[in-house]
């Protein structure tokens, strides 16, 4: 095992114990346990993010093309996001309760499907949009997996009061910075359909192919279309949409590493085939 | 002149159809229908990549008039339903923003529709060396085109100059490259092509999409005289990790064929396979199977199955696969199949190239950036409001800071 593969299973092993302090410290309503599961989670973030830079470093190739490469540089954006929240805020620690387990769930299915990386880079995968195109799905997939946590926190804290629950933010607020992730998260995704539209036409001659996973994120960025919608047009607010944000952010997840792992698609690890 | 009793009849009339225009109006602006419909598309699009294989989803859903009337009146719903919630409002960042956000899914919509009834897409097969037609539905393998596409929109002719394997830019492989020639007189194009490198021709783009062998074969008589040359297309099997065999055949089987072909009479079944050199590019050995036209009486005593690289496939009649006479040549070698003599005369590179016309595509791509520019637009303004009013609260004036029912 080399040292990026040891730095991978720390960050791995890190995030598993911060999602336990996290989620118990919530349960137990033990505020040094939710503080140490911060502080595990900001070392697993280091370890993920040395292990991302020893893999590139040593590879001739960006290391985001495989499933696996994809699911540890999502899962590093939703953690950077998450950090850069706690660091503007304390309000909002106990989010680690719902983007931990997440993180850590994911970037351990991601260890299980690891491979050495490629020699070189695919001619279809020799264009500039590539760039913006896995830079928008990986913001896009951290914002909205962050607008689920503070979803997930608005529901929590909605009847209960007392203990921690009194630290946090009043429900209004936790709906309102949700809305907001769900709107950066929307915008994320469109930049990732826009410049994934212009990848394919520049490299297939059509800017959409009708492929599963191409057609499943359409859905998932119309059913955050639908969110935006629900709210700004028909008035929703709090209980109702907090639990759509909690499904969609499943949807999400199910299109973006769900469909290309179980069905024959354009998008399996990027891996483009040209004969 | 109408008299005044025959426009006292008319009046209710024209007042119902005013009536019946709102209600249409009424329905059709209704955000439930806009939201309706999204949700029926977006359940048709599920459908389409679950249940069916891309080619059946394509021919059931995606390119049939009722999804593309959908996909219309999505349009059409979503926009009305916009407007006329936005009508008369004052202007901000954010309005601006959602009127091009919308106005830009609109035209998106409009130019998918536009396109999938004007588009062309073929593959034109052609060896090193060889034209085809642009205009003349023959000189394609296969053709997917809208309803009011018209064959005159491809002039000229397109040429295959050259196949260049492992071809580089900029030191990145790009690993194969097309240099063609397009158009006709005057307006001809010369460009290479490769993948994220097309050529645009008046509208018309050439795309890279796949490539393989041609085997140059000259039918002989015994002394040696050309009786019929011709390049010889081969398919690439695979058989295995980055294994590929170079046969005549189907796409997925070995065969044979018809040698020469018709209308010319038939010398032989031809059947041809090559194994390229590891080192030197169109060099290597061709392998030969030939059967006699009708499949009886062998011109020669067979070869045995093991000894071949590529392996015989059947006579098509007969289903014989013992061929009447198999052997192996270098590429440049002339191989003795009893009757006639056949020679390897040179090993060329055939291309199957994309040719697109999208008439709709520059409305598509532009309407997408547009579409991201208003998102971007809103969502700094909501912030930007957001801002204030969190500031004006602060001061004191604190207000409801849950935005009112509809479109602030």
């Amino acid at each position: 095992m080399n040292v990026e593969q040891v730095l991978f299973w720390c960050a791995v092993g890190l995030y598993g114990v911060s999602a336990f302090a996290y989620v118990f410290g919530f349960i137990a309503e033990k505020e040094k346990l939710v503080g140490a599961g911060l502080a595990t989670a900001v070392l697993g973030f280091a370890a993920h993010t040395a292990s991302i830079a020893l893999r590139w470093i040593s590879s001739a190739v960006t290391p985001f093309i495989t499933t696996s490469e994809s699911l540890a540089l999502g899962t590093f954006m939703a953690m950077a996001l998450y950090l850069a929240l706690q660091a503007s805020t304390r309000k909002v620690r106990p989010l680690g309760v719902f983007v931990l387990p997440v993180v850590f769930v994911l970037l351990g299915w991601a260890g299980t499907l690891r491979a050495a990386s490629g020699s070189q880079l695919a001619p279809a995968l020799q264009s500039g949009w590539l760039w913006a195109h896995i830079v928008g799905a990986s913001i896009g997939f951290a914002s909205v997996m962050i607008a689920a946590a503070l979803s997930g926190l608005f529901l929590l804290k909605e009847n209960r009061s007392g203990g921690i629950y009194d630290r946090l933010p009043a429900p209004s607020d936790l709906d309102r910075l949700a809305y907001r992730f769900v709107a950066a998260g929307f915008i994320m995704y469109g930049l990732m359909i826009v410049t994934g539209a212009l990848w394919a036409d520049q490299a297939k001659g059509s800017y959409w192919n009708w492929d599963p996973v191409e057609v499943w994120s359409l859905v998932s960025w119309l059913v955050y279309g639908i969110y935006l919608h629900l709210r700004i047009t028909m008035g929703w607010r709090g209980r109702r949409l907090a639990w759509y944000a909690l499904a969609a952010v499943v949807v999400m997840i199910v299109s973006y590493w769900g469909i290309p792992f179980s069905v024959e698609t354009f998008h399996k690890g990027f891996r483009v085939e040209h004969q | 002149m109408t008299p005044p009793e025959d426009a006292a009849a008319v009046r209710p009339r024209a007042k119902a159809h005013q009536n019946l225009g709102r209600r249409a109006f009424l329905v059709i602006s209704s955000p439930r229908l806009a939201i309706a419909l999204l949700i029926t598309v977006l359940a048709c699009c599920v459908v389409g990549v679950t249940v069916f294989t891309p080619e059946p989803a394509w021919r059931l859903i995606f390119n049939t008039i009722w999804f593309n009337g959908l996909l219309s009146l999505l349009a059409m719903s979503s926009g009305l339903t916009f407007f006329a919630r936005i009508w008369g409002r004052k202007l901000t960042i954010i309005s601006v923003g959602m009127i091009v956000f919308h106005v830009s899914f609109m035209a998106m919509l409009g130019g998918v529709v536009f396109n999938s009834l004007l588009h062309f897409k073929g593959v034109l097969r052609l060896t090193e060396g060889e034209s085809l037609p642009n205009g003349v539905p023959e000189s394609y393998d296969t053709i997917e085109m809208g309803r009011f596409f018209d064959f005159a929109r491809l002039r000229g002719e397109t040429t295959l100059l050259a196949m260049h394997r492992d071809y580089k830019v900029d030191g990145q492989d790009k690993r194969a490259a097309y240099e063609i020639s397009v158009g006709d007189g005057a307006a001809k194009a010369t460009g290479t092509i490769y993948m994220t490198q097309n050529l645009d021709h008046r509208g018309v783009r050439y795309l890279v999409a796949k490539e393989g062998y041609s085997l140059g074969i000259a039918l002989q008589d015994q002394q040696g005289r050309d009786l019929y040359a011709a390049m010889v297309p081969l398919q690439s099997l695979p058989r295995g990790k980055d294994a590929y065999l170079y046969t005549t055949g189907s796409s997925t089987e070995p065969g044979s064929f018809m040698f020469p072909p018709p209308p010319a009479p038939t010398a032989l079944l031809l059947q041809v396979g090559y194994v390229p050199d590891q080192k030197e590019d169109r060099a290597g050995q061709v392998e030969f199977f030939t059967w006699k036209p009708d499949g009886t009486g062998a011109a020669a005593p067979a070869t045995g199955p093991a000894a071949s690289a590529t392996g015989p496939g059947q006579h098509p009649v007969t289903g014989e696969n013992r061929p009447a006479a198999s052997g192996k040549v270098p590429v440049g070698g002339v191989f003795d199949a009893g009757e006639y003599k056949l020679e390897a005369r040179e090993v060329r590179y055939w291309v199957g190239m994309t040719v697109r016309r999208d008439p709709g595509l520059l409305v598509i791509l532009t309407s997408l950036w547009a579409g991201l520019a208003g998102m971007t637009m809103t969502f700094a303004g909501r912030i930007w409001q957001d801002s204030k009013r969190e500031k004006r609260a602060a001061g004191g004036e604190r207000k409801d800071i849950t935005s009112p029912k509809g479109i602030p």
